[in-house]
């Protein structure tokens, strides 16, 4: 800017850096977007179509069916309960995660010694692997040699069978995921807590509010979009929870401790029902993707300081 | 800062703060439990482990290094060290392509002027809210199906590239689309002065990318690449989906093939070596962890809020 170039040098000079831009941004791009486009771009794509297609068994022909499979999804009660059982759980799961991970984020505020290990022994669950972690609950779980039955064997309790109760099923699976999830969640309220700007604290204190008036009038309104991304995105992850119901029930007894992406899961490499498990996938797709679009419309409109609800950095794929 | 230790000492006794400390504390012994369990269980040798009954405070009565042992040195009952190796192969291969991708893309974004870049940014943010379950059973059949790929006569035949390293392979290239967001975010805090600065002096685009504005990056990638490393480690469904052979697996995978959802119905689950596998899942993790916890912290801050 401000030199003594003639205009017109200066918007050939921009028009040259611009086509030198784009330029080295395709060399860098695409092969980056035709490798994506492998792994994740087309078979998401692909999953938007296979829940139209009667397609049972990897040598069948696949038969186009137009709806016919999600007419059977709504009228077959084992998948309206996977869905339904998908829904309150993960409902239940981010519900006590937060709470629990909002209770030790305000804890975690105080000028306690030692906070930084409280805050790393908090949020080692989350860093573990599900596989490894769920063997060890299974180990808690045993019928016959289990530490938990061990414990009620020693105080002339009767042994559970915690494997013939769907109820005992889904408790466990939400201690296991609540287990899993609070040190994340509170890490993250912790992030949200330290946002608020200190001024208005000491502008409440002038006024005469003491630690409860501070929570109730400067924190928690502070807190708004933290609290709504957090909700959101836990609630994102919380309904398609499926690796703890493999790992700890594996759907049993009878099928009673089935979520949908289990089922997903199930038919697509035990039943080979790739029909079925494309209709279940793109209804799950469905409800994630109406929740976050919902989410971005009310977070662009009232606050500018969140974010699209992004999952956290997958490895994997 | 400025007050006394002493002070401050004093401070941490007021009812509120002995709370924390309780609370913090004790409840974080409950979420370590697991973990604690799993350790010392590594120190049972095979046969007291089955024939014991296990306490809440597993504590052999001869105790051996014999699963520890088996993590580095493999064992006799089952290719421990193949699995490890496959780990940490699949491990570094994604961590670096995620860097890369990431740390390119990210100075696309952020510096780069062309046509449709905020389009192509949002599209590419946006399909980060399609869920990954959706693509289960479709990769699945894309890799089956893989153009003159195991057999495959253009599309059928064969297996494609199901069950061969490709799986694992095929993934590394493609963008990381939460890296690239967050390198972006990143970079557009550095003043652009700073390149211009260097173009001064004679730098050219490459010199810029790697000398001047990388040493900027180093929290936000090695946030990137905990998290990539971490993931990639933990990841058991590519393994467990897309391959079957023995050779192929890697720690946690092999754990669901001998645990209940893998074993054959019936069988007697080999808790030992489940125990050792595990145990070479977790402590690396765990010690990764402690190395640079930093970094997660302030990584999920930036994930969470953006300023």
């Amino acid at each position: 800017m401000g030199h003594a170039d003639p205009p017109a040098a200066t918007a050939a000079k921009r028009r040259t850096k611009r086509n030198r831009d784009g330029l080295i941004a395709f060399v860098i791009l695409a092969p980056m977007f035709l490798f994506w486009l492998i792994v994740s771009g087309f078979p998401t794509l692909f999953g938007f179509f296979l829940g139209f297609f009667d397609w049972v068994g990897l040598n069948d022909t696949p038969n186009f069916i137009g709806f016919g499979n999600f007419v059977h999804f709504f009228q077959n009660k084992v998948y309206t309960d996977a869905l339904w059982r998908s829904i309150w759980l993960g409902g239940l799961v981010t519900a006590l995660t937060l709470l629990a991970g909002f209770g030790a984020a305000l804890l975690m505020n105080l000028p306690l010694f030692g906070k930084g290990f409280y805050r790393s022994i908090w949020y080692i669950p989350a860093i573990t692997s599900t596989v490894a972690t769920t063997q060890v609950f299974n180990i808690f779980l045993d019928t016959n040699n289990g530490v938990i039955n061990n414990v009620l064997k020693s105080f002339g309790k009767e042994p559970i069978v915690w494997q013939y109760s769907a109820a005992w099923g889904i408790f466990w699976i939400v201690v296991y995921s609540v287990w899993k999830g609070v040190g994340g969640a509170a890490l993250i309220w912790l992030a949200g807590l330290q946002s608020v700007d200190p001024v208005l604290y000491e502008a409440a204190a002038i006024d005469g509010a003491g630690r409860w008036g501070k929570l109730r009038y400067v924190t928690l309104p502070g807190l708004k979009p933290i609290a709504t991304y957090i909700m959101i995105t836990s609630l994102i992850g919380a309904i398609q929870i499926y690796e703890q119901v493999l790992f700890i029930t594996n759907g049993g007894p009878y099928g009673q401790t089935e979520v949908l992406v289990f089922r997903i899961y199930r038919d697509g490499f035990w039943d080979f029902n790739l029909g079925m498990a494309g209709a279940s996938s793109l209804i799950m797709a469905v409800i994630v993707i109406v929740i976050a679009v919902l989410y971005y419309n009310w977070s662009t409109k009232s606050d500018r300081r969140t974010t699209i609800p992004v999952k956290p950095v997958k490895g994997g794929r | 800062m400025a007050e006394p230790f002493w002070l401050s000492l004093r401070k941490q006794f007021t009812p509120i703060h002995l709370l924390g400390h309780a609370v913090l504390f004790g409840v974080g012994l409950v979420l370590l439990y697991p973990l604690i369990f799993m350790i010392l269980a590594g120190f049972y040798d095979k046969n007291e482990f089955m024939t014991t009954v296990l306490r809440v405070i597993p504590i052999p009565e001869e105790p051996t290094l014999a699963n520890y042992r088996a993590l580095i040195l493999g064992s006799k009952d089952a290719a421990v060290s193949t699995y490890m190796t496959n780990s940490l192969i699949r491990t570094a291969y994604n961590t670096f392509w995620a860097l890369l991708t990431s740390f390119l893309a990210g100075y696309v974004f952020a510096r780069l002027k062309f046509k449709g870049r905020e389009q192509l940014f949002l599209i590419m943010l946006a399909t980060q809210m399609i869920p990954g379950t959706l693509a289960i059973i479709p990769t699945y059949l894309e890799f089956a199906r893989f153009p003159f790929a195991g057999g495959n006569y253009i599309f059928t035949g064969g297996t494609g590239i199901l069950n061969t390293w490709w799986v694992y392979l095929i993934g590394g290239p493609a963008i990381n689309i939460m890296g690239t967001f967050l390198v972006k975010q990143s970079l557009e805090k550095v003043p652009i002065e700073l390149d211009e600065a260097a173009i001064v002096d004679g730098a050219g685009t490459l010199r810029i990318i790697f000398q001047i504005l990388l040493p900027l990056q180093l929290p936000i990638m090695a946030f990137i690449a905990i998290t990539t490393a971490l993931g990639t480690w933990n990841d058991f469904i590519t393994p467990f989906f897309y391959t079957n052979s023995d050779k192929l697996q890697t720690l946690p995978s092999a754990i669901t093939r001998i645990s209940s959802v893998g074993a054959s119905p019936g069988a007697v689950i080999n808790y030992p070596l489940i125990i050792t596998l595990s145990l070479g899942i977790t402590v690396p993790a765990m010690l990764i962890f402690f190395f640079f916890q930093k970094y997660i912290v302030q990584g999920l801050a930036n994930t969470g809020i953006k300023g």
